[in-house]
């Protein structure tokens, strides 16, 4: 049974299709990762599975639960998070207040919130050190740590992560994938979407390939580079 | 021309509307009610009756022409009552008390009433929105205070009294002219706003109501569309304000609170914005039926016609006629379909034509160089260098934030450059505005197609026609033609996404574009209508020579119909050449799935 | 012309003084509406008529009374208020639906505030009433000041302090600051947008309410007078610069002092339209406001 299952979703903005009839899975204990181009609707299938924008036919399943089309705040509640693209965090709140917003989707708890700050500041002291500075401040790779540990702290059955490399400099992503492979680790469902993909597969389990909003290619991980290098020397072949 | 006639004959075409146009059946039905409301009291006698219908037309009229300003123009003003009071007193001080000829009074009460108008419509060149309607607000509240305070001017609160002379003696049949007038002024108003809606100038003030982004890319300037609308409305509304003094034959500030503003805007929403019909029906709703039942409760009006909005907007937010017109439209919607809006007749006329033949050596249409755009300390256009010669396809690629999108409004004019020369087609348009820059023959399209929802699917493509200069040729008026009685009635809500982008694609054709822009044009877009679009692209730039800016994420669309291409990073340009060159350009890799970063 | 200049210290002291009282009136209904505004993107037309209401209150349940009536009578007052002007932001935020246009919200607002008017004016008829307050006169740089001058004024900066204290230090502050910095971001987090947005125009109704309660002896107490204070309130906003409360702490007493002189000078009826020609100006050539936000945050 896996934890967020995904059926024929089609979805877009307003009536524009940009993912056609997409399916997928992740279980628990698993990280999946998305690859595509720029405008393939990677974003838009994250945004469409957590409820930004109404899927026009498919179906979202958590743990059991139909959650297709609530809006992200009630799947976030259902233990969906997703961490959007562009390391987006409340800028003009302090770092600390930003961690304790991740309690805003179920009950502000003291203790759980202490224990979870307790595990990611010994995984990324900086924001232990930052505490008090305003997110704005931060670089974008501290900004994406904020915005994964914003999330960490909700303490989700399922994580989407939307391009983490984004903005991010080379060095910080592989300690931020690592986070994110050890969380996976301890019963966490993710998802990443990504287009750095050589650094980012060895962190993943299983990869899907989107084009034109459409699955092109479905793999385990350790298979991807090579089935990906065979694909794009045939496109190659056609352009030049 | 034979051929291309058992052509246009022979496309499938979609199911035919039944010829239904609302405007027109409402303008019929507003015009008898008008002329029962203006007439029939004067053969029932009784001047009570008479007077207050009088009053009545005079509201009517003022709330046609604030139907007009609110919907099609896109103008929200709390302050139509302080133009009619302008009107009014304009007149009554020059004649009432000064005794100028009445013809002279009259001019000064319409140059009042404009002046009040140019007021308003100022901030409306920078403004939008709730600002404009605190402004508006405001000036309401202020109006009457102004009335009371230059009591020198305006005898304060004694008011100015100007019997109406000899314009109540009956003319024909028992009718006097007063009544004619005030009979006349809505229904002439309502057909200013029919006439208005139809033509070329309104449809382009709609367009810059709906999207002043589109518009601007049309030529058009929505400031100066929005302050046109206000002082034409402003001019109605001062005429109204001449008839509203024989009216009432005494003109005071009471009768100029900011009630009576109240009263028209909220009578707009409650008839329904937008409707032909809505003001008529508006204002017998929160003005004349509360007026005839509470005769003895004249304190309970603000209360019965604010409850009665407040519930208009929140059960029924099309307004009265709105709601009706919405059920009876579902009934006969048409238009819809799989292929409701195709091409086929456009692109066999566009693949007729000869090739356009571009000579070699034929000078770039845009040269932009060292074109640089800062936000703040971000470079989001880095130095580039950029030409585009007649005819061709230029393909312009990056990751999301690589500075496109910021490039192309750079070229249409949306955003200027901190440093850089920019010349289209000969001229210097570095610090041109969009309108400027589209009139001289540049067009473009937006991720979200522009599609306007009021316009019927024909009227969306007539924008672009609207905005063209040169004369259309024969055979493209045929087949627009066709288009027309297609598409004449047919709502663009049943279209699907292609079909929407399809039709932006004409509408920017349809302009004469000598330049097209196109952002993100295929995302959305299934395999047959990616085929088609580019087929249609591909037609614009080898026969009418139209140069294209592609700006798309789908590389294989872009490698396959482009002639150059440019590609860019964190807003400078890393690589350009034709798409051939660029396939093993190690810089161009990391943008295909899979393909690695040259400088990782 | 240096003795005029003393001679004239009194009044001009007294001019300021009362500027600046009334200005804070115009802050604090700045406020009320960045409270909303930030939260929601609307600005509540009503909230003139709401800040009436809690005049009217004082009016009706704490006229002429000591201390210990009046303090109570002000918490109920305010949170009755409060409890409305959610029930209006429920309302107001309901999924409206115009084929035509999206700001429905400007006419149900304006709707709401015509509505309050209308009730207030079939209750206590149009003319001003007047409210005996607690608060005794002080003499204040060498001026005898109404109670209710200073209560504005310190009104003012208790409620920007307050409003600071609460989007900064408390959960829900948190939340609802969050929801105005990143919209998705907020709902991505779970965050109760709803029920976030109506706290806001709770919150902004026991502002506007409390201070119409408290500075009832100082203001006219009719209820058309309502929108003379939702007007000087919007152009106080703009001046600050919309969503900014720091800047309606300058925006306010500016509007304030330029009415008072306005009203000394030229005559008491052209405040208003000195406000509007401010307004006009501000709109045209600083359209951000003296102190409006930085762009939005490019993504």
């Amino acid at each position: 049974m896996p934890m967020l299952e995904v059926r024929n979703l089609t979805a877009g903005y307003g009536d524009i299709p940009v993912v056609r009839d997409v399916s997928l899975s992740v279980d628990e204990g698993e990280i999946l990762l998305i690859g595509g181009e720029n405008g393939a609707g990677k974003s838009t299938l994250l945004r469409a599975i957590s409820g930004f924008n109404a899927p026009a036919s498919g179906s979202v399943t958590l743990s059991d639960r139909n959650i297709t089309g609530l809006p992200p705040e009630i799947s976030a509640r259902e233990g969906l998070r997703l961490v959007l693209d562009n390391h987006r965090v409340f800028p003009e709140l302090t770092v600390h207040d930003n961690l304790r917003l991740g309690q805003a989707s179920g009950r502000a708890d003291p203790d759980a919130l202490a224990r979870a700050l307790e595990e990611i500041h010994a995984v990324f002291p900086i924001l232990k050190e930052k505490r008090g500075q305003r997110a704005r401040d931060l670089s974008g790779g501290q900004q994406q740590i904020l915005a994964l540990g914003q999330a960490f702290v909700a303490r989700p059955k399922v994580l989407l992560c939307d391009e983490p490399s984004m903005g991010v400099a080379q060095m910080l992503l592989p300690p931020i994938l690592a986070f994110l492979r050890k969380w996976a680790e301890s019963g966490t469902a993710v998802i990443i979407v990504e287009q750095h993909l050589k650094v980012t597969q060895p962190y993943t389990d299983r990869a899907l390939i989107i084009s034109r909003g459409e699955v092109a290619l479905e793999c385990r991980s350790s298979d991807l580079n090579s089935r990906l290098e065979a694909w794009r020397r045939e496109r190659m072949a056609e352009h030049a | 021309m034979t051929a291309s006639n058992t052509l246009v004959a022979t496309q499938p075409r979609a199911a035919k509307a039944r010829s239904f146009d609302s405007d027109r059946q409402q303008l019929w039905i507003a015009v008898v009610l008008l002329l029962i409301t203006g007439v029939v009291p004067s053969f029932l006698g009784g001047s009570y009756w008479q007077h207050s219908f009088q009053l009545m037309n005079i509201y009517i009229a003022v709330t046609i022409l604030q139907n007009f300003l609110f919907v099609d123009a896109g103008q929200k003003s709390f302050g139509q009552g302080v133009l009619l009071g302008l009107g009014a007193y304009g007149l009554a001080i020059a004649s009432g008390i000064h005794g100028l000829h009445i013809g002279l009074g009259m001019l000064i009460g319409i140059g009042a009433a404009t002046l009040g108008g140019l007021v308003f419509a100022l901030p409306a060149l920078r403004v939008q929105g709730f600002h404009l309607g605190f402004v508006t607000l405001s000036a309401a509240v202020v109006f009457p205070q102004l009335l009371l305070q230059l009591d020198d001017l305006t005898q304060g609160l004694n008011g100015i009294s100007m019997p109406p002379h000899g314009l109540t003696d009956p003319l024909v049949l028992g009718i006097d002219g007063l009544t004619m007038l005030t009979t006349a002024m809505p229904i002439a108003s309502l057909a200013f706003h029919y006439v208005m809606r139809n033509s070329r100038l309104g449809r382009r003030m709609r367009t810059a109501a709906e999207s002043p982004e589109a518009a601007r890319s049309l030529g058009i300037s929505p400031g100066k569309m929005s302050s046109l609308a206000f002082l034409l409305a402003a001019i109605g509304t001062g005429i109204c304000g001449l008839l509203f003094v024989p009216a009432v034959s005494f003109v005071t500030p009471q009768s100029f609170l900011m009630d009576v503003s109240f009263v028209f805007f909220f009578a707009v929403v409650v008839g329904g914005r937008g409707q032909l019909l809505g003001p008529i029906v508006g204002i017998w709703a929160v003005f004349t039926i509360p007026n005839i039942l509470l005769v003895d409760l004249a304190e309970y009006k603000p209360l019965i016609y604010g409850f009665i909005t407040l519930a208009v907007v929140i059960l029924f937010p099309d307004g009265i006629v709105g709601t009706i017109e919405g059920v009876r439209s579902k009934r006969r919607q048409s238009g819809g379909g799989e292929r409701a809006f195709h091409l086929t007749s456009l692109t066999r006329w566009l693949s007729n034509l000869r090739d356009h033949e571009v000579s070699a050596d034929a000078p770039p249409i845009i040269s932009l160089k060292g074109a640089t755009k800062r936000f703040g300390s971000v470079v989001a256009v880095d130095h580039v260098d950029f030409d585009l010669r007649p005819g061709e396809i230029h393909g312009l690629v990056g990751a999301n934030g690589s500075g496109k999108t910021s490039l192309l409004n750079i070229l249409n004019g949306f955003s200027r450059m901190n440093e850089g020369s920019y010349r289209f087609a000969g001229r210097d348009v570095a610090r041109a505005s969009a309108p400027v820059i589209a009139r001289l023959g540049l067009g473009r399209t937006f991720q979200t197609p522009r599609i306007f929802p009021s316009f019927s699917v024909w009227n969306n493509v007539r924008v672009g026609l609207d905005a063209r200069d040169s004369a259309l040729p024969d055979e493209l008026a045929h087949i627009l033609d066709e288009m027309r009685l297609d598409h004449e009635n047919a709502k663009p809500a049943l279209l699907s996404h292609g079909q929407r982008r399809l039709l932006e694609v004409v509408r920017v054709a349809l302009k004469d574009s000598r330049v097209v822009l196109f952002d993100e044009p295929a995302a959305g877009l299934s395999q047959e209508e990616r085929e088609e679009f580019s087929q249609l692209i591909y037609l614009l730039s080898r026969k009418l020579g139209t140069a294209v800016v592609l700006v798309e994420h789908d590389l294989d669309l872009v490698w396959s119909i482009a002639d150059h291409i440019t590609v860019l990073e964190t807003g400078a340009l890393i690589a350009q050449g034709t798409p051939k060159d660029l396939a093993g350009d190690p810089a161009v890799q990391h943008l295909f799935v899979g393909g690695e970063h040259a400088n990782a | 012309m240096l003795g005029d200049l003393f001679n004239n210290f009194d009044m001009i002291m007294t001019i300021l003084l009362r500027g600046a009282a009334v200005g804070s009136l115009f802050a604090i209904i700045a406020m009320s509406f960045n409270v909303v505004h930030n939260a929601t993107g609307i600005l509540n037309f009503a909230q003139g008529a709401i800040f009436m209401l809690g005049a009217f209150g004082a009016y009706l349940f704490a006229n002429r009374v000591g201390f210990s009536i009046w303090i109570p009578m002000l918490v109920v007052v305010s949170l009755g208020i409060g409890l409305f002007t959610a029930a209006q932001g429920w309302l107001t935020l309901k999924p409206l639906r115009s084929s035509v246009e999206q700001n429905s919200w400007i006419i149900s607002t304006m709707s709401v505030s015509v509505i309050i008017a209308a009730i207030l004016t079939l209750n206590f008829g149009v003319f001003g009433n007047m409210v005996r307050g607690p608060v005794p006169r002080v003499e204040l740089f060498g001026v005898r000041t109404p109670g209710a001058f200073l209560l504005a004024i310190t009104a003012m900066f208790a409620w920007y302090f307050a409003l600071r204290w609460f989007l900064k230090r408390t959960f829900h502050g948190l939340a609802i600051s969050a929801l105005s910095q990143d919209f998705d971001a907020a709902r991505a987090a779970g965050l109760n947008v709803r029920h976030l947005q109506l706290l806001a125009f709770g919150i902004s109704g026991v502002i506007a309410g409390s201070v119409g309660f408290m500075v009832a002896p100082m203001i006219s107490v009719s209820p058309d007078a309502g929108l003379r204070y939702v007007l000087n309130g919007f152009v106080a906003a703009v001046v600050g610069g919309i969503g900014n409360n720091t800047g309606t702490l300058i925006g306010g007493p500016l509007v304030g002092i330029v009415a008072a002189f306005t009203a000394f000078y030229i005559g008491g009826a052209y405040q208003d339209l000195a406000s509007l020609m401010l307004l006009v100006m501000i709109l045209m050539f600083l359209p951000q406001g003296l102190f409006g936000r930085a762009a939005a945050r490019r993504v």
